[in-house]
């Protein structure tokens, strides 16, 4: 059975990976290979790019990207003023450097791995996510820990969730496990082979949920039997058993495969039921069949599909588009838009052992990335050329942070040293959380709901945390300054990260000119105006 | 009813084109030849152009399992009967619990289906179930039916909300929770948990009617520049929405149950319930698609009788008033009054004379929309089990779309994979469309 479909796999695989010899080297730098894939099929396609974006939307866009957060007025004055030509190198390394990068990547992982309707993790996978981060482990050995989940190893502590929480549902622990690190959606191979897809058979979905099959919740630990497996009824013909098989068809050969005897059924019972009884986290199996799809998974002739949905991952982060759409559907009948360009990038950060910095670096330092997300002659080109910068929606961290900066007094992160900053920046992080409850989460069709529109308009919330007066508020600032023209230039460059336009500067002061008896008040209508604008709500 | 009268109070009549005049000659034609559109007050959607083309629905949402026993299909003598007597409805050969007179005299407009299968009994699980007509699958949220309704029925640039969900007892609240799904938060429900009024919907009291206005014409003229050149359907969301925000405002008077006359109050009954249905009936006059009231809490396992005896005449009350008032306002055909809920009960008695959750052999019913009166499906003597037309969740559904005018195989895509509105195979129950 095994070669055959073996076979299969690679010719399928191969329809939409190009094969390395024809790739370029893997020395070229990232930045520079992700430019000249992108820019050969703009030529092949006779379009031209926008042109590379501003300064100002420059520093916005990596910070934001990086760090989670707008920048600072002076922030974003050093980086437009600076005449150095590597400032922009720099600043990225000095954004990818500070602690609020990886709490940043902390909440971003932490969205993917909730998945896209939000299902909960509970708090010990964020405590992990922080701790693996941080160190900068390598994504292949996250993936490991939070599959193997050995939950009594300090190091991998938390861990454990991602699994523990959905084990009590084998579907949807194997159709996550599936989503999130191979992109793949095994869903529709449940019920019948996958309509779409040609490669994707129930064998595929047994196969895999096969490797979960003997895991589950015992008295609040995560234990994995000797013994079980899956049996399930084809569309057509008899009732079948199930091999542990990963998506590319390979299979193992799996101890434990056939009805256990009556005395290792009881002594597992009595081991687990001790277990109960200690609350301690049961010992390990002797195979476990979780540690065996993190081993396959990662051999090398299995590898692709786990790197190369990291790529398309990290890809969609920054440029807001995969190089496949929908994440989950990397599958031989949805092409990516750059097979060439997915197959260096996922060569690569398997080359860098999964370290996944050097990656995100190389794309945000592309001139693909950089665009301008302005498009000024007629037709729009199809999102999957990366002509045109795009527009994405802020994550709830990402707006309620930039909204407390924004709004806080600038001088509060002037003249201060850079660990002085980090953690007045950090503190307003904290203070963000709370309203970044009552944000929804973006997804790839994401809408904005006409309750977040009321929430900014009439919560008492929004008028009390952003709009207050006071030495430390922006408003408090803003009452201050020598005229109109001044407060609107303070308020612009605090929200928006830019200098008001002459026009602009126009249509403010004729507002605030026609609220002469109430001052503080128009100040304060026009901080919410740029707040609760679209300008402010996307990172463009 | 005419809508504009909600709008037409003098602060409303406060000119701005002082402030926008000058503002649009410094920004530019382009950005403010949009904003003369803007005046939502004048555009009000129109209750009586709704009421011709479309649909509405209000679902009374029987938090916790209402017995069928108690209300739809009495089996009085049977030893799971239980103390109460059936009486003869309106329809000759329909009998329902002498709980339900008021129903009784109305059943020629309603139709009591006696037959659901839809073998969850487990609160959370079941109610999201009869909410979305099907189960979710790993990866997939479906949206429910208030949200399909919202997206099928509501308009884009709709001045009232299209999805309102009133839920005010906090027993099982969490468990029934209105969703839309993969449908995104456009179709998000507004839910009332604390009150009659939705959150965020009065303007602040630091604010002033002309600035709150104005600061919002500057929002949108702010927003537009920005937009300028820019494509992008998350950004035209997000400016639709605070588009819908001075209108909604002006909705408020819809959720003001002292509105209407005394008379009227009194005919619905001064109970929470009573009102909440009284305020479903204001918005869907108005051009609401969708309201839900959820009603709790009906999980009887103790004192069933009591309870039902205590909820079911309050529920026939209420509804009997809706179907009047509906009716005398030439409403009823055009609107769909639901009663469902997460299951019904055991047939069999606990000994402290509860009923459990059931989700074998349950009832439901539908109300107007031209659905055919009477009662469709049985089940047995005892109530145990179905014996004759079957229903699942996703024939219910499937009748409900069909009812309104909705075709229930219409697929929504995800990304390319079609999604019919039920599961596929599925058909209505074709004996009780008109």
């Amino acid at each position: 059975m095994r070669s055959p479909r073996l076979a299969l796999a690679i010719v399928l695989l191969s329809a939409c990976a190009a094969s390395s010899a024809d790739l370029l080297p893997p020395d070229r730098p990232i930045q520079s290979a992700i430019d000249f894939y992108v820019d050969a099929k703009l030529k092949a396609s006779a379009v031209t790019p926008a042109p590379v974006a501003d300064d100002f939307t420059l520093i916005r866009r990596l910070t934001l990207d990086l760090v989670g957060r707008i920048p600072t007025p002076a922030e974003t004055k050093a980086y437009v003023e600076s005449t150095d030509p590597e400032k922009r190198a720099k600043l990225v390394d000095r954004l990818m450097a500070s602690p609020a990068f990886v709490r940043h990547q902390v909440n971003q992982f932490e969205a993917m791995m909730a998945g896209p309707n939000g299902r909960g993790n509970s708090g010990g996978l964020r405590e992990y996510l922080t701790k693996a981060l941080g160190e900068n482990r390598p994504w292949d050995q996250i993936f490991r820990d939070m599959l193997i989940a050995n939950e009594s190893d300090a190091k991998t502590k938390g861990a454990s969730e991602f699994v523990k929480s959905r084990v009590s549902d084998l579907d949807r622990l194997t159709n996550d496990v599936s989503v999130l690190f191979f992109g793949v959606n095994v869903s529709c191979a449940q019920c019948h082979d996958h309509p779409l897809v040609p490669d994707w058979k129930q064998d595929h979905f047994f196969g895999m949920k096969s490797f979960f099959a003997r895991s589950f919740d015992n008295a609040g630990f995560l234990a994995e039997r000797e013994f079980g497996q899956i049996k399930f009824k084809p569309k057509a013909g008899p009732e079948k058993q199930a091999k542990m098989m990963f998506l590319t068809g390979a299979t193992v050969e799996a101890p434990g495969a056939k009805e256990p005897s009556k005395d290792d059924e009881k002594k597992e019972r009595e081991k687990f039921e001790q277990a109960k009884k200690d609350k301690k986290v049961p010992a390990p199996p002797s195979f476990s069949a979780r540690a065996k799809l993190a081993e396959v998974a990662l051999q090398s002739k299995e590898s692709e599909f786990f790197s190369r949905s990291i790529a398309n991952r990290l890809w969609h982060r920054f440029l807001g588009f995969g190089l496949v759409m929908p994440l989950d559907q990397m599958h031989s009948e949805n092409k990516p838009s750059h097979p060439e360009l997915l197959t260096w990038l996922a060569r690569d950060i398997a080359n860098h052992k999964y370290d996944l910095r050097p990656a995100i670096r190389g794309i945000v330092m592309s001139q693909a990335y950089s665009r301008s997300s302005k498009w000024t002659s007629e037709s729009q080109p199809a999102p999957a050329l990366f002509a045109v910068g795009r527009l994405k929606p802020l994550t709830p961290m990402q707006l309620a942070t930039s909204l407390r900066i924004a709004t806080a007094d600038p001088l509060t992160f002037e003249n201060v040293k850079p660990d002085e900053l980090e953690k007045r920046i950090e503190a307003q992080e904290n203070g963000a959380r709370g309203f970044a409850s009552s944000i929804a989460q973006p997804t790839d069709d994401f809408q904005v709901g006409v309750n977040e529109a009321l929430l900014f308009s009439n919560s008492d919330k929004v008028s009390r945390e952003f709009l207050a007066d006071g030495n430390d508020k922006l408003l408090g600032r803003v009452k201050a300054a020598a005229d109109d023209a001044k407060a609107i230039d303070l308020i612009v460059r605090s929200v928006q990260c830019r200098p008001a336009t002459a026009d602009e500067q126009k249509v403010l002061q004729e507002y605030l000119s026609r609220r002469g008896d109430r001052k503080p008040e128009a100040f304060r209508q026009v901080i919410w105006a740029l707040i609760s604008g679209a300008e402010f709500r996307f990172n463009y | 009813m005419n809508i504009h009268r909600f709008c037409g109070s003098p602060d409303h009549a406060i000119s701005r084109r002082g402030f926008l005049g000058t503002a649009a000659a410094a920004i530019g034609t382009a950005a403010f030849a949009d904003m003369t559109g803007l005046d939502i007050l004048a555009n009000s959607v129109l209750a009586g152009e709704m009421k011709k083309q479309q649909k509405r629905v209000i679902l009374l949402w029987l938090a916790g399992g209402a017995s069928q026993l108690e209300t739809w299909d009495p089996k009085p003598g049977a030893a799971t009967g239980g103390p109460f007597r059936s009486i003869q409805t309106a329809v000759s050969g329909v009998r329902i619990s002498e709980l339900m007179p008021k129903m009784a005299d109305r059943m020629k407009h309603k139709l009591a289906i006696r037959s659901l299968n839809t073998k969850n009994g487990d609160h959370g699980g079941a109610a999201m179930l009869m909410m979305r007509g099907r189960r979710d699958e790993a990866n997939v949220k479906f949206p429910d039916l208030g949200a399909v309704i919202a997206k099928e029925m509501g308009r884009a640039d709709s001045q009232v909300p299209d999805y309102v969900t009133f839920y005010t007892q906090t027993e099982g609240r969490s468990m029934a929770p209105g969703s839309s799904g993969f449908l995104g938060s456009r179709y998000a429900p507004m839910e009332l948990t604390t009150n009659n009024q939705p959150d965020n919907i009065k303007r602040l009291d630091g604010i002033n009617e002309l600035d709150h206005q104005q600061r919002a014409d500057l929002r949108d003229l702010l927003s537009k520049q920005f937009a300028q050149g820019r494509t992008s359907a998350p950004l035209g969301s997000h400016n639709e929405a605070y588009q819908r925000v001075r209108g909604l405002m002006a909705s408020d008077k819809l959720f003001d149950v002292s509105q209407e006359t005394d008379k009227m109050r009194d005919q619905y009954g001064r109970t929470q319930f009573g009102e909440q249905t009284l305020i479903a009936r204001r918005l869907i006059e108005a051009g609401v698609p969708f309201v839900r009231v959820g009603r709790a809490w009906w999980d009887s396992h103790g004192q069933n009788f009591e309870t039902h005896q205590e909820m079911v005449p309050e529920l026939d009350h209420v509804m009997a008033a809706l179907v009047d008032d509906l009716k005398d306002r030439g409403l009823l055909e055009h609107t769909m009054i639901i009663t469902l809920a997460e299951f019904g009960r055991t047939p069999s008695i606990n000994p402290s004379l509860g009923r459990d959750h059931f989700a074998s052999a349950w009832s439901c019913s539908l109300t107007g929309a031209s659905i055919k009166p009477g009662a469709y499906g049985k089940s047995d003597a005892t109530g145990n089990k179905v014996v004759e037309g079957e229903v699942d969740a996703a024939k219910l559904f499937a009748t409900i779309y069909s009812a309104l005018g909705i075709n229930p195989h219409k697929n929504y895509y995800l990304g390319a994979r079609p999604v019919p509105l039920v599961e596929p195979g599925t058909e209505p129950i074709k004996e009780v469309l008109a």
